[in-house]
């Protein structure tokens, strides 16, 4: 890839060249990107997950190379769009909670119990790190495993979660 | 020790985790016996489905195959198999909090298995993943305990996080209080005198209750002279300003006692919680924040302190004083009394709860406290970039903001406690307005009688309430921060050293320096291997340069060297005995090093160059200074040796930095000695007076010398060339240019271009 900062405008000219991109699942199971003749397994990778989740979509290969920067899906065809899709479910997966059932301080822990879309769940973050505001709405917490619990809209929650998420809204 | 340590694992995923603490049993009996009943390896939890729903998929791993058991409700399980021999490759797709494990076969056939599992399952597929790779290239790696890899994998993150596994508060309680025993004497004395205190502080009510029903109604009906009315009054005077002294004095010798011996608890916890962090091995430290560990040397014993110098005296002084209270106005009148002491619970339970509703208010407080503390610590450091930007007005106007939030937050803090607590204390009053009520027609004559005196006692002591029912109200806040306090100094005291000392270590006198690998392997986590079968043999003076990539594990091989850990199979050997064998402490001194960023502690040159020595003459100092090309640098500085460096040595430029370092090694004298990309970030010319200060330093000893620009290490014996944790080349600057498709020749060719 080559950033041309004069022009403001990023080129792209990936390892495989330019020209169309296609993606498909292949019966391995796996997602490749198919770029002037070129065909490479690749994963995808959200640019920006919380500010622009549905565009700039890196694919990147198995050294974790960028294949090809997808900046708009829209872009591509309909069964690469699909497939694309297919593959953005997985890797944009966090825990969805719909309900905090308690909230608990122990030594050094903040210990949740959540029910989620995924199901119930238990987890715990450390006193000192604190949910985050995401760009597009919402609440991010973050486990001390890594994994993440997004609430989408804290004031639509029931009253007893809105209670117990009080001082982590702002 | 491991044992206890998955023990504890498993008590941290059963409390924490929701899933079990290892592969169900009976699931574990019908996998060994099934398929030619081979034994389980390794296993992890797959716990996400096809669809992303939290499941229950337990991968197995055995010598020939990977079992892949889905629970299926009521106990069931669907087995399936996957023989390792089929599957060609391991692919892993990560996400935010899903990864996505795919089990390639031959091209163009569908996968072995696509396993979903969350970042909570991540180390243990990991560890899965890992010994799968490295059988399809050829080599089998060891596997320990698998219940045991399972559980630390899943545990650590929580472990890391708080070692001991909470709800033990009684116990931590215990033990704090345990300190106390040295000091038995001064703590008896400190409770007797609050106790006197607490005694005393009952007389004077009675005193002006006595002085008015027996000394001054008397004689103001002419029942008593006034002569032996004024004896006993000066009396009762007398009494009352004796009672004053015995309690001042009291509460001298009480808050003295108290105070010096939670400062001698204080001092023995830190002194004990430093030198413990001594013995703890560099796994420990690459856990655990700095700033933790300092906050339990500083801020914790000090909050520990504060506990044991008056929480522990106040609380159960405050509950001899309620029940004390409450005997004596019950025996004074027993109707006011009930009137009195009926409320006292419920006062004490609404300061409870009052506590318990201003907690989410101060976590928000303190959550937006630590958003301007954010502001600090990003701008401050990196005030050159904010200037460079022209961004001081966005900068002072976030803080603003933020200042104006936490501001309105604590403002709410404020405005809920200066009502609840008038509130209360209208409660506490309201009590006394009921006794003033029910006792002013008993003193005009109703019955049953009550005396002025007892009226008046009564209300002095109703006064008395106040304090005891704060501290009361507050016990549960009181006790929670001392536990915690208690369980975060305890957690560092109960970590054991991963490297300790053999029942009958050896000591090598003198130690020659010569150091062998025998087949060496490493994990910092795990079953993933950094170092893997590493075998070499270096004579002592040998100078070793050891190149590669970064990550290769060529740091890890001098830290093996140095025992900063154990390894985990294969042996070391220094002058033919196993490293294990040898006293750490005397073994350490014999091992010196210069890294890339050397460390100065806070001190002059002098304290700096002798740190390994503290003793040593002037005369060896100097000699060192010259032999590191710094003795002329120190002399130019306005006080010579005598220099602050100031904290890490920030005074110095990063080349004067690596002369003191190197200058202490020297003067440490040791026999092996590590250089750790010593030259590498100062400038050519400095590079040069650096150079040359190693190379006096290194005559004679045995040395491992890292670097990255290949030609500093063209004068060492051999060099070895480590990637991926193996040693792939070994031999001179020149038989290993010879080599036409070598890595050292690749590496060089490299830099002569770069160059």
């Amino acid at each position: 890839m080559v950033a041309t900062l004069a022009g403001r405008r990023l080129v792209e000219a990936g390892p495989a060249g330019s020209g169309a991109l296609i993606l498909e699942h292949r019966p391995d199971g796996r997602l490749w990107a198919i770029r002037a003749g070129e065909a490479r397994p690749v994963v995808v990778r959200r640019c920006f997950p919380w500010s622009e989740p549905a565009r700039y979509l890196s694919l990147r290969d198995e050294d974790d190379r960028e294949f090809a920067l997808v900046r708009d899906p829209g872009d591509l065809d309909a069964d690469s769009q699909q497939a694309l899709g297919a593959a953005l479910v997985a890797a944009g997966f966090v825990f969805a909670v719909t309900r905090v059932v308690a909230l608990d301080e122990e030594v050094e822990l903040r210990h949740w119990r959540v029910e989620t879309r995924q199901g119930p769940r238990s987890f715990q973050t450390r006193l000192d790190d604190w949910p985050r505001a995401v760009p597009r709405g919402g609440l991010l917490i973050r486990d001390v495993a890594g994994d993440l619990y997004h609430i989408a809209d804290p004031a639509r929650l029931d009253q007893r979660s809105r209670e117990l998420l009080w001082a982590f809204v702002d | 020790m491991d044992s206890e340590l998955r023990h504890l694992d498993e008590q941290i995923i059963a409390r924490y985790a929701n899933q079990p603490p290892r592969l169900p049993p009976e699931l574990r009996r019908r996998i060994e016996a099934g398929g030619g009943a081979a034994p389980v390896l390794l296993y992890a939890l797959a716990d996400l489905d096809a669809d992303l729903r939290l499941a229950e998929t337990w991968v197995v791993l055995r010598p020939h195959d990977l079992v892949l058991a889905r629970a299926v409700g009521h106990g069931d399980w669907e087995i399936r198999s996957v023989a390792r021999d089929r599957i060609t490759a391991v692919r892993e797709a990560p996400g935010l909090s899903a990864t996505t494990l795919t089990l390639l076969g031959a091209p163009a056939d569908p996968p072995r298995a696509v396993l979903r599992y969350t970042q909570r399952q991540r180390r243990g597929f990991e560890n899965l993943r890992f010994v799968l790779e490295e059988r399809l290239a050829g080599r089998d790696v060891p596997t320990g305990d698998a219940d045991r890899e399972y559980a630390e994998a899943v545990a650590r993150p929580v472990r890391d996080t708080q070692a001991l596994v909470a709800g033990r508060r009684a116990a931590a309680l215990r033990r704090l209080l345990g300190y106390l025993r040295p000091y038995r004497r001064q703590l008896a004395l400190g409770l007797g005198a609050a106790a006197a205190i607490t005694l005393v502080s009952l007389a004077p009510p009675y005193l002006a209750g006595y002085l008015l029903d027996r000394v001054i109604r008397p004689a103001q009906a002419g029942t008593l002279s006034l002569e032996r009315a004024s004896l006993a009054g000066w009396l009762a005077v007398a009494a009352m300003a004796v009672v004053y002294l015995i309690r001042q004095a009291a509460a001298v010798v009480r808050l003295r006692l108290m105070s010096v011996l939670g400062e001698w608890v204080a001092r023995d916890l830190r002194a004990e919680l430093y030198a413990h962090l001594q013995r703890l091995s560099l796994a420990f430290y690459s856990r655990k924040k700095t700033g933790s560990l300092i906050t339990r040397v500083t801020a914790d014993t000090d909050r520990l302190w504060e506990f044991l110098a008056f929480g522990v005296v106040d609380v159960s002084l405050s509950l001899v004083m309620l029940a004390g209270l409450g005997a004596v106005l019950l025996s004074l009148d027993w109707r006011l009394g009930l009137v009195m002491v009926l409320p006292v619970p419920a006062f004490c339970w609404l300061i409870f709860r009052h506590g318990e509703g201003i907690n989410p208010l101060f976590l928000r407080g303190w959550r937006k406290w630590s958003r301007v503390t954010d502001v600090l610590s990003d701008t401050i450091p990196g005030i050159r970039v904010v200037r460079a930007f022209n961004q001081e007005a966005r900068e002072v106007r976030r803080f603003a903001e933020r200042n104006a939030d936490v501001t309105e937050e604590f403002n709410r803090i404020h405005r809920l406690w200066t009502t609840f607590w008038p509130l209360l204390m209208l409660g506490v009053h309201g009590t006394t307005v009921v006794v003033w009520a029910l006792a002013v027609p008993r003193l005009l004559g109703g019955e049953p009688a009550l005396s002025m005196g007892t009226f008046v006692s009564f209300l002095l002591y109703t006064t008395m309430f106040v304090g005891p029912i704060e501290i009361i109200g507050q016990i549960a806040r009181t006790m929670n921060r001392a536990t915690t306090s208690a369980h975060r100094v305890f957690e560092v005291l109960d970590t054991e050293p991963d490297v300790r000392d053999a029942p009958d270590p050896v000591r090598l006198s003198p130690v020659r320096g010569r150091v062998s690998f025998e087949n060496v392997t490493f994990g910092y986590d795990g079953v993933r291997q950094v170092i893997r079968g590493v075998s070499f043999d270096v004579a002592p003076g040998e100078l070793i340069g050891l190149v590669g990539a970064s990550g290769g594990g060529k740091s890890t091989i001098v830290s093996l060297i140095a025992r900063f850990y154990d390894v985990t199979g294969g042996a070391i050997r220094i002058d033919g005995v196993d490293v294990r064998r040898l006293e750490i402490g005397h073994f350490r001194r014999q091992v010196g090093m210069v890294l890339q960023d050397p460390y100065l502690f806070h001190g002059s040159v002098l304290e700096n160059i002798r740190y390994g020595h503290p003793e040593a003459a002037f005369e060896a100092v100097v000699v060192a200074a010259r032999a590191a090309n710094a003795h002329e640098f120190i002399c130019k500085l306005e006080h010579g040796y005598d220099t602050l460096v100031g904290e890490r040595g920030h005074t110095l430029s990063g080349g004067e930095r690596q002369r003191v370092s190197i200058a202490r090694a020297i003067l440490h004298d040791p026999r092996i000695l590590v250089l750790d990309e010593a030259t590498s970030s100062v400038d050519t010319e400095t590079e040069g007076e650096i150079q040359e200060a190693l190379e006096r330093l290194i005559a004679g000893r045995t040395v491992f010398a890292i670097a990255h620009r290949l030609s500093t290490l063209r004068r060492a014996s051999r060099l070895f060339v480590v990637e991926d944790g193996r040693l792939v080349e070994a031999g001179t600057h020149h038989e290993l240019l010879q080599r036409p498709r070598g890595r050292y020749r690749r590496l060089y060719e490299l830099q002569l271009q770069l160059a």
